[in-house]
């Protein structure tokens, strides 16, 4: 309860003065002193006496109410007397604290929106607060939360700037004016020329750029200009449209041209072709002369290889269990994030024809636990995805959300969408997103929290990831069982050992600039994800994992779940073959553990494609007895092979229970149980992907997002 | 300005009693200390068990069986991972078959000691764990040890390579675990007391009812502190799903292989058996097990009291559950008896598990003390200690037995027991096989050129080193064998047949010639236990039709 003292009892009531009693001065945050001019300093009776510039506002009274669990008075002091008692109690950094000018200029918009009735007092009151912890311009703030839309604000602004406006929604751009400003300029500062005379530039401008910016345009024009005020989506397509030829370019060539040995646009290298041939050569004729022996040979290296990758997966297991190997960081320093010092946090987010779930990807974005005038949102469509693109249109999106249209070219996939997206990001840090995912709110706080504490080494720092359809069918639940597995308990374990982390296909946070350093995602792998993980330990670079969990769909269906799974398989083997095309560069580069890790984690594709073969083995053995099944296994062959099938097999099944138990998810430990099935599925998607690597290696299989609430879409 | 609800992990986790996915607050690691302590009782059992078999030839046959398995797993012509075999739990003799890589490590019984050593110390270091999370403080744990090392039943059992401290060592490792679980209410300890049970399941059946009680009392527990149904089913099967999943795949083994699913428990027996299967009244059943536990571990007498009262009076839930569970340890033979389970009844070797529960369950009596739990910890070492003297006094008379009184009487005298009795009649010592083993190390070399039961001459077997000397049952599974036994001079040189008409099948087929009567097989070496008999190329068996029907009917 808040009242306002009238000017009788405030000759009764200490003053400010009187000084600030020390157990009420911390009552308030100081963002909240300053932004709305109040104090908390003394009790009287049980009732909080707080100083007050405007005692009479009832935006100020309900934000301190609801501060201080007791009653409260707000007590009218001059805004000198309480600066100075803020500035006391929270002493003031010069960079942090509002001027003069940019106050007035933040009434001035806050008047003009309340007094033409454009927004409410609750409106501007969740503004105000939000500007208290944030420091953001007001206009950004409501603009964002779609209190008032872009154009009331660009009106606004022009107003209050005396500066014109200029529409560009319709607007044909003369490409040779429009290119006058460089494009690292153009998106810097957002702002594009959209017409010229010989002696001006009319330049489109997001908001009036200060002097310094200003020096730095007339230098590249070349000329004088005149800023107009745009609307921040429209401009922001103008420039896409403007540059675009130059941004595909980019996303397609950057890594095949910089890093040709990186770049997975020649799967088999010359080296490699003329290694398997021969290899092939010599077991044709090792068949031919030792026929039985050579089939022992192969059996034992498989089995070998089975056994080494299992013996890996479960050391590494072993390791993350019950333990904490990702990077802490705690509920109390989420809290205590000073969010005045977030950095700007590109979101990228790449769609095919998903336009049906364009709706709920908005709305959790916006659930996340971080400032919305400090999200970049990019919305990376395809340009042949219409449907998607006129979707996002029509939802008449606030400016952080950025519809991003990559223009139709081959090849068409994720990694190049991402690049595309990339170019135009505008944090710090980024990660990916996909459409149906849903991260846990304070992820990206984390993320920085994080960042802020790993080795400098670490550039990116990977989130769990896992299904919240978990529960729709047993396809569904075993997905869940594996991911459990993985983001429970192995990356962990490789995150702490330092290991190449096979990064996971979203919630990966980058720094940007490394990540542009790296070359950004190769367009032509289809398990990008996979393969920038390795790319950026050769580069001496580290993955960090944090305890946060993004929820994806669960693939429902066998069709598509194979779809899916056969491109990461590919996608697996694809990496490997990139990388091992010079094996002792990758070991110098590595290192020998790091080398064992990537061959041991990439070995699980090939155990795959093994497994059928095993299974089938086994089965005639049982059926049959078959003679020349028992001359394949001879004498330690047969232990190791038995030791898989008794003792590997179920330890896969139970660290299928230990990952889902890890992650407290209790009602999947049953399914987990059945996983067997689970593999058999996995090794057809194994075959099927390793297939394609011959016929359709770029092939980008699409997946249907959707199916668990029927908005199906394609990624 | 639109709000949404997205199920953070916290939220999901909210209502979860268990420790998830965060550092639970336990004691922190100390391997080397776990190293030390497996170091230190390894290599003391080791040494001690050698003196045991080797000088005082104090050692059960069961062990040389198994290690004459894990002979075979290796060296066997070719190797045969089967000669494990379904008579004992196969984990009893794979987990040990490491120490039969190198033939020299057996064949000088140096690994017999080591065989139950191991595990004895494995033992070990899960009830030093325990003491730590107990809060027990270091003196008095390692005092406490050391008290529980020198028991006699416990020297007999680590020392002498039998197979039970092989499923006592992972069983105790899993209760360890379960009482983790019970202080930290981290999940992890529930997988990693699965497992150890999965582990102890196939080392020793008795383990499976240690395993459906905790079973029970992990759901019991979780539903007590108000867990939700998902999380106490997703927990108990985390729990049992090891467990189950071996001896589901164990019996679909004993299906495909002998046509008999329940085989692993119908054909398992004890090599060394007591006196026979008595007939048990009541009475004698409730007097048996009052002696069992007042001369192998009369700390049970004061635990389980101890634990009953603070469980059941004091509202402490571990505490009612290791008492159910040292209840069942010390009821378990006398019910093996009542529903005769068991063709050895009322066995000393029985009060070592309850030994080892009635240990731990005074750790957690110390633990529940709080301040008191020196005093607690203090009063166990002495009875500890006080029961040193006593039981091996009683190992010298107790009537059901194995090894206790040669064991017992090697201690105390220091002499070799070879050729001694047991009480249940049995010859101890080792010399008759040892010198059987010598002259075919010296004489034979040829591959499978001595047929033999080897259910009956393992022995002889171990100590050669040489397994693929041997045409045995094993080779080529019993059928090929039987065929073998008919018509020996097709397939081998030698027969090495058993003096005794103890279940050896060459016996009851060439008794003459064991008797040095058959002119065609003429005796090559004998030993008291063994003969080795020369099979003269065209020899022609003169065994009736009845006896070769007989051996074809044999198990």
């Amino acid at each position: 309860m808040t009242t306002t003292q009238s000017s009788a009892q405030t000759r009764r009531h200490p003053r400010l003065t009187d000084g600030v009693d020390q157990d009420l001065r911390y009552l308030i945050p100081e963002g909240i002193c300053r932004t709305f001019r109040v104090m908390p300093y003394a009790a009287v009776e049980g009732t909080v006496l707080v100083a007050a510039a405007d005692a009479d506002d009832n935006i100020t009274a309900h934000v301190v109410a609801e501060r201080i669990d007791r009653p409260v008075l707000l007590v009218r002091h001059t805004v000198n007397e309480i600066v100075s008692a803020i500035d006391a109690v929270y002493p003031p950094q010069e960079t942090e604290v509002e001027t003069p000018e940019a106050r007035r200029a933040r009434m001035q918009m806050a008047q003009m929106l309340t007094r033409s009735g454009l927004i409410t007092d609750d409106q501007l009151q969740r503004a105000m607060l939000e500007y208290s912890r944030t420091g953001d311009p007001l206009g950004d703030i409501l603009v964002s939360h779609e209190a008032i839309s872009e154009d009331v604000l660009v009106a606004a602004l022009s107003e209050m700037y005396q500066m014109q406006r200029v529409g560009l929604a319709d607007f044909a751009p003369e490409m040779e004016v429009a290119r006058r400003l460089p494009e690292p300029l153009a998106q810097a500062f957002q702002a594009i020329p959209v017409a010229a005379t010989e002696d001006l530039v009319l330049l489109a401008v997001a908001r009036p750029l200060d002097a310094e910016q200003a020096a730095e345009v007339e230098e590249a024009l070349g000329a004088p200009f005149r800023q107009l005020l745009a609307n921040r989506t429209e401009l922001d397509q103008l420039i896409q449209r403007v540059h675009a030829r130059h941004y595909a370019e980019v996303s397609t060539r950057l890594l095949m041209e910089t890093r040709p040995e990186e770049s997975a646009h020649i799967v088999v290298s010359g080296g490699q072709k003329a290694a398997l041939v021969f290899t092939a050569i010599v077991v044709v004729v090792c068949l031919v002369i030792w026929p039985v022996e050579t089939v022992i040979g192969l059996v034992a290296l498989c089995s070998l290889l089975y056994l080494v990758v299992s013996i890996y997966k479960f050391r590494l297991t072993l390791r993350a269990l019950g333990t904490h190997l990702e990077t802490d960081v705690t509920d109390e320093e989420i809290a205590a994030v000073d969010e005045r010092h977030l950095p700007v946090y590109t979101i990228l987010v790449p769609l095919y024809k998903e336009a049906a779930i364009v709706p709920r990807l908005v709305r959790d974005i916006n659930a996340l636990d971080y400032p919305r005038t400090r999200l970049d949102v990019k919305l990376l469509c395809e340009e042949d995805d219409q449907e998607t693109v006129d979707k996002i249109r029509s939802m008449d999106l606030p400016p952080h959300f950025h519809l991003v249209v990559v223009p139709d070219s081959q090849p068409k996939t994720k990694p190049k969408a991402c690049n595309y997206g990339l170019q135009l990001a505008t944090g710090d840090y980024c990660v990916i997103f996909d459409a149906e995912d849903r991260p846990d709110p304070d992820q990206l706080k984390k993320a920085v929290i994080a960042f802020g504490r790993v080795h400098q080494n670490v550039v990116c720092i990977q989130a769990k990831l896992n299904h919240f359809n978990q529960d729709q069918n047993l396809l569904t639940a075993w997905f869940a069982n594996e991911y459990s597995m993985h983001f429970e308990l192995i990356l962990p374990a490789m995150g702490a050992s330092e290991s190449p982390i096979p990064l996971g296909g979203t919630s990966n946070h980058f720094i940007t600039s490394k990540l542009r350093e790296l070359g950004a995602w190769d367009p032509f792998n289809v398990t990008e994800d996979a393969d920038l993980g390795i790319r950026l330990h050769r580069e001496g670079y580290r993955t960090a994992m944090i305890d946060s969990t993004t929820l994806e769909e669960a693939n429902s269906q066998v069709p598509n779940w194979i779809r899916q799974r056969s491109r990461w398989n590919k996608g697996y083997i694809q990496t490997w073959l990139v990388h091992m095309r010079r094996p002792f560069h990758l070991l110098s580069a590595t290192g020998l553990r790091g080398f064992l890790s990537f061959n041991l984690t990439m070995g699980t594709a090939f155990v795959l494609l093994l497994n059928p073969i095993f299974w089938a083995l086994t089965t005639l053995y049982v059926f049959t007895q078959a003679g020349f099944i028992q001359q394949l296994f001879p004498g330690i062959v047969f232990y190791v092979a038995s030791a898989l099938l008794f003792v590997g097999n179920f330890i896969f099944v139970y660290l299928s229970v230990a990952g889902s138990l890890q992650r407290g998810e209790f009602s999947l430990t049953r399914t987990a149980l059945l996983s067997p099935l689970y593999w058999g599925l996995m090794s057809w998607a194994a075959w099927k992907g390793f297939i394609q690597l011959f016929t359709n290696p770029f092939y980008w299989e699409k997946t249907t997002h959707g199916l668990d609430d029927g908005s199906a879409g394609t990624s | 300005m639109s709000t949404v609800t997205v199920v953070h992990t916290k939220d999901r986790l909210s209502g979860v009693v268990q420790l998830v996915g965060r550092r639970p607050d336990d004691v922190p690691r100390r391997w080397w200390e776990s190293l030390l302590v497996f170091l230190f009782f390894t290599g003391a059992y080791s040494w001690f068990g050698y003196w045991v078999v080797v000088d005082m030839h104090v050692v059960g046959f069961e062990a040389l069986d198994r290690l004459n398995r894990a002979l075979m797993v290796w060296h066997n012509e070719p190797a045969k991972l089967s000669a494990i075999g379904f008579d004992y739990p196969p984990l009893a003799t794979l987990l040990i078959a490491p120490l039969a890589i190198f033939r020299g490590f057996v064949t000088s019984m140096a690994a017999v000691p080591v065989a139950s050593a191991i595990f004895a110390g494995i033992t070990m270091v899960a009830l030093n764990t325990m003491m730590r999370r107990a809060l027990i403080v270091g003196p008095l744990r390692y005092a406490l040890l050391l008290a529980l090392g020198a028991n006699p039943l416990v020297l007999l059992y680590a020392t002498t390579g039998t197979r039970h401290f092989v499923w006592i060592a992972f069983a105790v490792t899993a209760l360890g675990s379960l009482f983790a679980w019970y202080v930290t209410a981290d999940v992890r300890f529930i997988m990693l007391a699965g497992i150890a049970y999965a582990v102890a399941a196939l080392a020793g059946y008795s383990s499976l009812t240690f395993f459906v009680l905790s079973a029970i009392m992990v759901g019991a527990i979780l539903a007590r502190l108000g867990a939700d149904g998902t999380e106490v089913e997703g927990t108990v099967v985390g729990f049992a799903a090891p467990t189950a999943y071996v001896i589901a795949l164990w019996t679909v083994l004993n299906l495909v292989l002998l046509l008999d699913p329940l085989a692993w428990i119908t054909r398992s027996s004890d090599a060394a058996s007591s006196g026979g299967l008595e007939v048990f009244s009541a009475v004698d059943l409730l007097r048996g097990t009052g002696e069992l536990v007042l001369y192998g571990a009369p700390l049970a007498i004061v635990v389980l009291p101890a634990l009953l009262f603070s469980g059941l009076a004091r509202g402490n839930p571990f505490a009612t559950w290791l008492g159910v569970l040292l209840a069942a340890a010390i009821l378990t033979p006398a019910l093996a008896v009542a529903l005769r389970l068991t063709d050895s009844p009322m066995l000393m070797r029985n009060a070592v598990p309850i030994l080892l529960i009635a240990v731990v369950g005074a750790i957690w009596l110390a633990r529940s003390a709080e301040e008191g739990s020196t005093l607690v910890a203090g009063l166990v070492i002495v009875g500890l200690l006080i029961s040193i003297p006593w039981t091996l006094e009683q190992m010298k008379t107790y009537r059901y037995q194995n090894l206790e009184a040669p064991f017992a009487a090697a201690i105390t005298t220091g002499e070799s027991q070879e050729g001694a009795e047991t009480l249940s009649g049995d010859k101890v010592g080792i010399v008759s096989e040892q010198a059987m083993a010598e002259y075919i190390r010296n004489n034979v070399t040829r591959d499978n050129s001595i047929l033999t039961d080897n259910a009956q001459t393992y022995a002889v077997m171990m100590l050669t080193g040489h397994p693929e000397r041997f045409f045995d049952r094993v080779d080529k599974s019993d059928g090929p064998w039987k065929i073998a036994a008919r018509n020996p001079a097709k397939y081998v040189d030698y027969m090495l047949i058993s003096t005794s008409d103890n279940g050896d099948l060459l016996y009851k087929l060439y008794a003459d010639a064991v008797a040095g009567n058959d002119a065609q097989l003429q005796i090559v070496y004998r030993t008291p236990r063994y003969v080795l008999v020369g099979v003269p190329k065209g020899y022609s068996p003169t065994a009736t039709t009845t006896q070769i029907q007989n051996l074809q009917g044999s198990p």
